[in-house]
Order: structure tokens, then sequence, then C-alpha cells
């Protein structure tokens, strides 16, 4: 069941690739479209057979492929990759959907996007260290293309810098991954297998680092963050929700999958570090978001901002914070297609991404009403007003993480506060101010146009306004992780909350150090 | 019957919901075909059904003991987010009054935005802030309240930002997010902070902890003050006060809703709060201080505005301030019939200057002025508006007011004295504007002033005449005290505050015994507090700039250093490529000599365990 995710949309890709020339580009889109449907459908169908009673790995798959190496095809999904799942399918459609219609080369290109689709579910999927490790590296030739042959300004060099520092990231994750085995006494890459192993803390520490500095490339953290805005800006539309969406999850996935999961003492140790890594980055994204004169590079910076709540929530490692990191990531995920598309939607219509030029675009006549109305909205849920999906991730990062990291969560508060800055900025200047009459001659924006923003926008309020819908499918799974985790090795809590209960009112609240191992 | 309204009252701020939902279907293209109205009759059925059903519940309620529904929401790795309803008569009061104000606020706007093609994105703003409130006032936890707040802050901005394409309403609606944006984060910190001490949101519940909590001192405090600083930012407080007078570049009638009711969306929050906020006194002392300041210095600069929209928007500041004072003494029902006197009594002063400055195109006071005689019915409102919001004996005002001072007779004097400065000067500002747009003779402005369409001119009216019999009401609910309980003495010095502020203002103001505009002989102190106490300036210098330098610094921080560095890096080894290419080849080739090295370390790793065991078996 689980190799149609991989499997289908690597066919898929094979299948638009070999169409004939003769076919129209948007013929080309509009098949690409029905083949990622049914990755879509096939996800879904998927979600509907998950049972949430189950903390475990689910419709396992296993094939013995290099059994002398430790490398097996073993695959299974649980409520960490779920959702996540879930969100590489649907962005995938979103993707293509929100592409050009005359895109050139455009066999290659949906070709190229389908491959990602499947190389990404297959490393969401892995459930072993080498095949994660070869999914993960396997999507970076079809990024580096799609970057360098369709990017906007100084693809190159954007395409480049990301081979540069994905490669990197792929080497230290690979490092850790050998040390691994190296230091315990297995000779297989299965993840469960590595479970129960416990090695040194020494050993632990200097892996961990290794990986953390690989996926936190991939997330990316700050200072491992610059290739981000380069290349989030030089990618096109499609790409750009490719990447932010998608792939920067792979980076988070990896910290909780693996980092978290495998060395637990080693964890508990650098925490605290690793909330204020978090920190930094919650604040340095939000600052420089607010310096940014361009909205697309405003909208990447954004995302550094936003991947550093994930990181303060595995920090902070208690249940709350886990489901409310993967809800974050969903829900960024959303959040951060829907202001790539508008964004891409306002450069295409308006001819510029420059705050400086652009403004009053809610003109009901001659600017882009629904397009400002949709990016009031994609912005504010980006900036965590409730009601909208982002509110809900936060609110559980904060409440889960206040019990562990109280001053770091408060600040990361602030963080909040800063995106909403640079959000009224990029709001203030697009959408109000005065339209320039002599300009303002726009193409209109028509619905196959609009339709993905909306599909977007229906999903991040309904989740908003409905969160059981999102957080019920990794719940188990997080509790169980958890509750196997505090057993290994309880982290220090400052709070220790006492729920009330109606019988008896009275209680106190306990300021206490638990004994930390 | 009666009953069964009370029982699904939580269906009170879902009425305006559906009406602001169809009514954001209104889009440019339906515009074209049936013009804009249709969104805005929408909302007004829809506000009149919300205010029905509050009125056909309320005789249910009153006299019994509240009664809690819950509505389960999220249930989440032990957090259990259900949402708690409290359906009392002060909840349904409440929600009588929003929807009350709404249903003439939005006949109101009819009338006043005729020409305006705004109107489904306005009259879904209005509807956004009734449904807000009413579920602000029947929700019965901090968790929802913060929720419903932050929300709203949203909704300022939009409606603030109606008329978007005048550079002042851009900064004003800014301006007002920003600021209740800082406010809503420090309450988030609160909510945040408050769970794992009480381990609860319920208001109902939180009371109860209070009572027997013993939490370190410090960690109280901080979480008061915290709680405190939302309610502040809402209620336009210095110093988050700044935003209520830039908001006045929005339309009128969202005016009337946001001076009257949506800043006592704080007030209400506070009073939710009280029994916590009181578990620190060092939270009340700041309560009442930043209430005094913000009460003084609000009229003084409500005094020295040319502008009435913004000197009634510090009017407002004025009594939130007021209630501050009452809940930092823990007089949560003196605040509460202060919101109610005030809500009524602002409204309706809103209204009759808005039906005012429709029509003579300027809201600068000194270019009104003689439309006594022109527009009796309006200045009549603005009359009994004035008089229900000072202590005018026998109207709403006067019995708020007194029932403040007289739970702080005993306790605190001081705090007496302010709150009759307070009503002195109010007297004085109300009276002042009065004098400006009504007496004296007719300017430019105003020679051709008539009364208004009847949809401006008749919401105003009957707001008169709620304003006017609310103290029959009060006494036909028993809330007013009995003649002989009466503290006399209080009674007749906030008479006497009344009249010496209005006596004043009128001798100052009416005819021309004193050329206009009238100058104080120390000019620094006049633009003092005609420039709201500098605060703008304060702001821009410190607030603003700071982050503005340290993004700036970020950002070059990131360009050239972060950045600077990893391109040092690339280029060195991008110079060690071009070595090995021998100069003459493209790029492409180095960045697949890249790839090639890198798949061959992958493999070179990918077979060591095979080969590893045999190096052992080797050596």
């Amino acid at each position: 069941m689980l190799n149609v995710l991989i499997w289908f949309p690597c066919i898929a890709a094979v299948i638009v690739a070999l169409l004939p020339q003769a076919i129209a580009a948007h013929r080309v889109r509009f098949i690409s479209l029905c083949l990622s449907a049914v990755t879509l459908l096939w996800t879904l169908w998927l979600v509907s057979q998950f049972d949430l009673s189950n903390p475990t790995f689910q419709f396992r798959e296993s094939l013995p492929w290099l059994p002398y190496l430790g490398l097996n095809y073993e695959l299974g999904v649980d409520g960490l990759s779920l959702p996540l799942l879930g969100l590489n399918s649907l962005l995938t459609w979103i993707a293509i959907y929100s592409s050009r219609v005359d895109t050139e080369r455009s066999r290659l290109f949906y070709s190229l996007i389908l491959l990602i689709s499947g190389g990404v579910a297959g490393a969401f999927l892995a459930q072993n260290l080498l095949l994660f490790f070869l999914f993960y590296e396997v999507e970076l030739i079809p990024f580096y293309l799609l970057i360098s042959v369709w990017g906007g300004t100084q693809q190159g060099s954007a395409a480049t810098k990301f081979l540069l520092y994905t490669a990197t990231s792929g080497g230290l994750i690979l490092a850790g991954f050998l040390g691994i085995i190296w230091f315990s006494d297995t000779t297989s890459f299965t993840y469960e297998a590595l479970l129960g192993q416990t090695l040194p803390l020494n050993i632990q520490y200097v892996l961990l680092i290794l990986l953390l500095l690989g996926f936190g490339i991939k997330t990316p953290l700050v200072p491992l963050h610059t290739w981000l805005p380069e290349t989030y800006v030089a990618a096109s539309t499609p790409v750009a929700i490719l990447l932010g969406g998608v792939l920067a999850k792979l980076g988070t996935y990896g910290i909780f999958r693996f980092c978290m999961v495998l060395f637990p003492e080693a964890w508990a140790q650098v925490s605290p570090g690793l909330a204020t890594w978090a920190v930094v980055s919650v604040l340095y994204g939000a600052l420089a978001a607010i310096a940014q004169k361009d909205i697309k590079r405003m909208v990447a910076y954004s995302s550094v901002g936003h991947m550093g709540y994930v990181l303060l929530a595995a920090a902070a490692r208690t249940e709350l914070s886990f489901v409310g990191a993967i809800s974050q990531m969903f829900a960024h995920g959303l959040i951060l297609a829907l202001l790539f598309h508008l964004v891409g939607l306002i450069e295409a219509k308006a001819g510029t991404r420059d705050l400086e030029v652009l403004n009053g675009l809610m003109n009901p006549i001659r600017g882009l009403p629904l397009v400002s109305a949709l990016l009031v909205l994609g912005g504010m849920a980006s900036a965590g007003i409730p009601g909208l999906v982002g509110f809900i991730a936060e609110f559980l990062v904060f409440q889960g993480s206040y019990a562990t990291f109280p001053i770091q969560t408060l600040i990361s508060v602030v963080g909040t506060g800063l995106t909403a800055v640079y959000f009224v900025i990029l709001l203030n200047r697009t959408c109000f101010g005065k339209l320039d009459n002599d300009l303002a001659y726009f193409p209109k924006v028509n619905w196959s146009e609009r339709i993905p923003a909306l599909i977007l926008v229906t999903l991040i309020v309904v989740l908003g306004l409905q969160p059981a819908w999102l957080v019920r499918w990794s719940e188990p799974t997080t509790s169980a992780l958890m509750a196997a985790a505090q057993e290994l090795t309880p982290m220090p809590r400052l709070f220790t909350a006492k729920v009330l209960s109606h019988q008896s009112p009275p209680l106190l609240s306990v300021l206490e150090d638990s004994p930390s191992t | 019957m009666f009953e069964f309204l009370a029982h699904s009252a939580w269906l009170i701020p879902c009425y305006p919901l559906v009406g602001m939902v169809v009514s954001l279907l209104w889009t440019p293209s339906i515009i074209r075909r049936t013009g804009p109205r249709p969104a805005g009759y929408v909302n007004l059925v829809m506000t009149l059904t919300a205010f029905l059903h509050g009125l056909g519940s309320f005789p249910s309620v009153w006299n019994h003991p509240p009664q809690y529904l819950s509505i389960p929401w999220l249930e989440v790795a032990g957090l259990d987010l259900t949402i708690p309803l409290e359906i009392s008569a002060t909840t349904i009061g409440v929600g009588l009054v929003v929807t009350g104000l709404n249903f003439l606020a939005q006949l109101y706007a009819i009338g006043y935005l005729e020409m305006d093609w705004g109107w489904a994105r306005f009259f879904s703003l209005l509807a956004l802030f009734e449904t807000g409130m009413c579920a602000l006032a029947l929700c019965n936890s901090l968790f929802f309240s913060y929720i419903i707040l932050e929300i709203l802050t949203l909704a300022t901005y939009l409606i603030v930002g109606t008329w978007f394409n005048q550079s002042l309403v851009v900064t004003g609606a800014r301006d007002a997010f920003l600021t209740k944006r800082i406010g809503d984060l420090f309450l988030l910190m609160g909510v945040l902070a408050i769970f794992p001490l009480a381990g609860t949101w319920d208001y109902r519940e939180l009371g109860i902890w209070a009572q027997t909590a013993q939490v370190d001192p410090t960690v109280i405090t901080l979480l008061g003050l915290s709680l405190i600083a939302g309610p502040m930012g809402k209620c336009a407080q210095f110093p988050l006060h700044l935003w209520l007078d830039e908001a006045m570049e929005g339309p009128m009638p969202g005016t009337v809703l946001r001076n009257s009711v949506v800043v006592s969306t704080g007030a209400w929050i506070l009073i939710k709060l009280a029994p916590v906020l009181a578990l620190s006194p060092l939270t009340l002392t700041v309560m009442i201080g930043i209430g005094g300041v913000t009460a003084i210095g609000g009229t003084l600069i409500a005094i020295a505005q040319i502008d009435v929209k913004r000197a009634l928007s510090y009017s407002a500041s004025v009594y939130m301030g007021l209630i501050f004072i009452a809940v930092g003494t823990q007089q949560q029902e003196a605040a509460l019939l202060l919101m109610l006197t005030y809500a009524l009594a602002m409204a309706l002063l809103i209204m009759s200057t808005g039906s005012v400055v429709l029509n003579a195109i300027t809201q600068d006071l000194t270019q009104l002025g003689g439309l006594w005689s022109r527009r009796p019915i309006t200045g009549l409102s603005y009359l009994v508006g004035a008089a229900g919001l000072i202590a005018f004996p026998a109207l709403g005002g006067f019995w708020a007011l007194l029932k403040l001072a007289d739970g702080l007779w005993s306790t605190q004097p001081a705090l007496v004295g302010v709150v009759l400065l307070v009503n002195t000067l109010t007297g004085f500002s109300v009276t002042r504007e009065f004098s400006l747009i009504f007496a004296g003779k007719p300017q430019q402005m105003t020679v051709r002033s008539p009364e208004n369409l009847w949809l401006v001119t008749l919401p105003s009216t009957i707001l008169a005449g709620a304003t006017l019999h609310l103290p029959l009401l009060l006494q036909r609910l028993a809330l007013l005290p009995h003649w002989s309980d009466l503290n006399h003495t209080l009674a007749l010095l906030l008479s006497g505050s009344s009249l010496i502020g209005c006596g004043a203002s009128a001798w100052i103001y009416m005819g021309d015994r004193i050329p206009k505009p009238v100058r104080i002989p120390w000019a620094p102190l006049q633009n003092f507090f005609a420039l709201d106490m500098y605060t703008p300036t304060l702001y821009r210098s410190s607030v603003v700039l700071g982050v503005d330098w340290i993004s700036r610094l970020t950002d070059w921080f990131d360009r050239n250093i972060v950045d600077g560095l990893v391109n040092l890096i690339g280029q060195f080894s991008i110079l060690s490529g071009e070595s090995l290419k021998y100069g003459n080849v493209g790029q492409t080739q180095f960045y697949l000599f890249t790839i090639v090295s890198g798949v061959f370390v992958i493999t070179a790793f990918l077979v060591w365990p095979l080969i590893s065991p045999l190096l052992g078996s080797l050596f």
C-alpha cells in the first residue's frame, strides 16, 4: 500500500517525461495534475485506513535489498509521518496546479516534480536509516535542476548554493548514521532495531551534533540558513511551495525521528542549548524578515522563524509540544504554500515584488481584491491569529514547551509579535494604500489561479476552527513516544501541572525541580 | 419558551456570524449586479434576531443562578480545551447591550455610508465584532477570551483600514494592530503561565483556585502584570493608548462601537480575572496607577484636542481608566455598572457628533459652531449623551460614579478625589465640545447643515431615549441604591463637580468672552496635551526606532557576516575546483564533479561495513 506513494509518482514521472513532443504544455500540466491527484486520493484512502489506536508503525512493507549492508526496503507509517505524507501529496498537487500554464520544457518540469513527490514520500516512510538517507539525497538533483532551469534571477548561484548546502547536510547525516551502526552492536540499519540501543554518552553527543547540523541545514536553523532566502527567491512558485512546504519538513522530521528518539540521554542534556538555539532562530528570522524589501524574501525569512518553534518543541520534549510541533509543521506547510502562491500571483500580475513599488492592491476595481484578501488571511495565519491553523499549532508548542523551558518559550512569544510586525508591513505596503492608476493595468486573475489559494485557505480556516481533525492523527504516536522517552530519561520540569478535578477544588501549585538524571 | 431561549443562548453570537459569512459573499463581481446594500441588510436582520433572542431569554435568567454549559472543542495530550459558557443575567445583559448598540450602529451605518462601496467588508467586520463581543460575554474561559480578543485585534486592523487608500488610515490601522498585539502577547504569556499553576482557564475555577492559592509572590506579580497588559491595550490605557486616537481615521459607525463597547472588552476580562489579580497587591496598585494616570491625563488631552472624534476617543480612555481603578480596588459591580452607563452615553455622543461631521464635512472643532438652531435633535442627543456620561444627577453616569466613589470613600479617599477631578474635567471637556459645535455663530462649514437622513438621526434619538430610561430600568432591576442608603455628601460633591466643570467650560466657550481658539498662557503646556504628551514621538524614537535598527542590523549581519562567511568558503572551494579544471571549462562541470565525488564518497561509506570485516580478518 505504501509502495504506491513512492512508486506511483515515479512511474507517473516517467509517463509524463515520455509524452510525445506534440502535446501542448497545458495538457502536460493537466495530465500531471491528474496523476498527482491519484496519489493524493491514495493518501486520503490510507489516512482513512489508519488505525488511531495503534501508536506504532502501520502498513509495514519489508523486502531484503542489500542485507550485507543492513540496507533493507522497509516502510511504515505512524502518527509522526502521516500528517507530513498528507502534506506532501497535497502540496505536490497544489504546486502543479499553481505552475504556469505555459511552462517551458513542461514534460521535464512536471516529471521532476512528480519524482520529488515520490522521493519525499519515501523519506517519510523509510524505516531503515540508509533507505531514508537515499530518499533524502535523491531529491537533491531534481530540485537543483528545477531551480537552475526554471528559476528567476540569479538562479545559477542559488541552485549551486542549495546543492552544496544540501549535499553537506546529506554528508553529515550519513556520517551520523554510519556512526550509530559503527558504535552500536548491530549491523542492520533497521530503525526499530536501533531503538533499544544505548550508546556511551560522549558518542551520543558527537553523533547527535552531526545529525543536528545535517538536519539543521535542511530545516533550516540559523546560522545554517543562508541558502534559504536565495533559493526560495530564485525558485519559481511551484518549486518554492515544495521547497518551503515539504522539503524543509524533512529536516524537522529528521530531528524528531532520529535525533530525539535515538539519543534520549544526550538529548536531555543538550536540550536547554537547543531551546536557546530555537529562540535565536525565531527572533533572527523575524528580525531579518522585517528589514526585507522583497515580499518573497520576507516570506522566505518567515520560514526560518517558524521552524524555530518546531525546534523549541523538540527541545522541550513533552507530549503536548510534540503534538504541537507536528501540527506546526503541517500548518506551516499550508500557510507557506499559500503565501508563496499569492506572492507568485502578485509578481505575475503586478510585475514586481518590491515593497517600495507595490501599493493599493486591495482596490476592488483595478487591483487584485481577492488575492489581497487571501494575503491578509495568509499573513495573519502566519502571525498566529487565532481561528486559523497557525495559532493552535503555535499555542500547543508554547503550552507544551512552557513546562520545560518557560523563559525560552516566553521569548518565542515575542517572536510571534515580530512576525505580526513584518506581515503588517507587508500588508500595509502591498494591499493598503493608493493604487497608482497609471500602472494598474493588471491582467485578470482567472479561476484556475485562485483555486489553489482557495483550497489552502479553506484548509487553514477549517483546521483552525476544528484543530481536533489535525491533532488526532499524531496523538497516539506522540504519547507512546513520550512515555518511552520519559521512562528512560525524565526531562527536568520546572512546573508540575495539577489538573483541577471537580471533586476536590482546592489545590496547590508546586514550583519544584524534579530530579534530573 | 423563555427557558428554551436561555438554554440556546449560545446561538446569540452565531446569528451575527452567519450575517458575516453571508455578507462576505458580496465580492466586487456580485456588487456589480446587486449593489453593495444587501450585505448591510442581511447583517441588520441577523443583529435584530440576536437582540430579540437575548431579550426573550432575559426573564428566565434574571434572579436565577447562572447556568453553565460546555462545548467540546479540542482534547489533546491531556490538555482539555472545552468551551465553557456562562448564561447569567450579567452575560445576557452584556449581550443585549452589544447587540442593541450594534443594531443601532448598523442602522446608522446604512445612512452614514450611503455612498460607500465597501459595505460587504465593513458590515462583515461589524458583524465580526458583534460575534466576538457576544461570545466574549458568554465564554467563561481565559483561554477562549484570549482567542476572541486576538481575533478582534485583527478585526480592528481591518475596520480601521476600511478606507485604506488614505495614508493616515494605513498608519492608524497599523498602530492599532501592533499596539493591541503587544498587549495580547503579554496576555498570551499570562495565559501560558497561569495554566501550570492553576490547572484551569475557567474563570469560575480560577476564582476558586485564587482563594487558596499559595504562589511565589514574584511569580504571581509577574503573572498579574502580564494579565493586565492585554486589557491595557484593549482599553487604550497609558502607555498603550495611542492606537485609539489614530483609529479615529476609520468610519464613524465603527467608531460608535469601538468607543462604546469594543474598548470595554478589556475591562470585561479584567473584571472576570479580578480574583486572580487580587492575589498580587502590586498588580492592583499598578492598575490603580495606570487607571489614574490615564483618567486624569486623558481628560486633559481631550480638552486640548481640536478634532472632535479624537477628543471623544480620549474620553473613552478616561472612563476605561476609571474601570481600571474600580477593578484595582476590587469593585467589580461598580465597574460593570460604569461599563453599562458609559457604553450607552458614549455611543450617543459619537452618533450625534458623527451626524454633524457627516454633512459639515469637517471634524475640526474650530470650524464648527452655531448649530443649535439648525440641528436641535442632534444637539439634544448630544446633551443627553453628555449628561449620561458625567455625574449628572439621576442619569446613569451619576449612579455608576456614585457607586464607585462610595466604595472608595472609606478606604481610599485620595481616589475619590481622582474621580471627582476626572468628572469635573470630563464635564468641562464635553461642554467645551457642545459649545464649540452648537453654540456661537455659524461658520462657513456649518451654514448649511440640516438634520440628516432618518437613518442617521433615528438611531441617535432611540439611543437618547434609552440613555434617559436607563436609570428607570436599573431601578426596576433593583440595581440602584435606596435613597436612605445614599451617601448624600458624595452625591452632592459629584453633582457639584459636574456643575463646576460644565459651568466653567460654558463660561469660557459659550459667547465671546474669551477669544477663540482658547490659548492658555503657557504654550508648551498646551502643546504637551494637544500632542498627546508627545507619546507618538516617544514611540517613534524608542520602540519603533529600536526594532527598525535591530532588524537592519540583523539583515546586514545576515548578508555580510553569515552569508559572507559561507560565500568565502564557497569561493575557496570553487577556486580549488577551478585549478582542477585547468581554467577553460564551464562551471557546470565543476558541479558535476562535486556530485560525482559526493556519490563516490557515499559509495565508499556504503561498502565500508562490507569491507571492514574483511580488513579486520586481514589484520
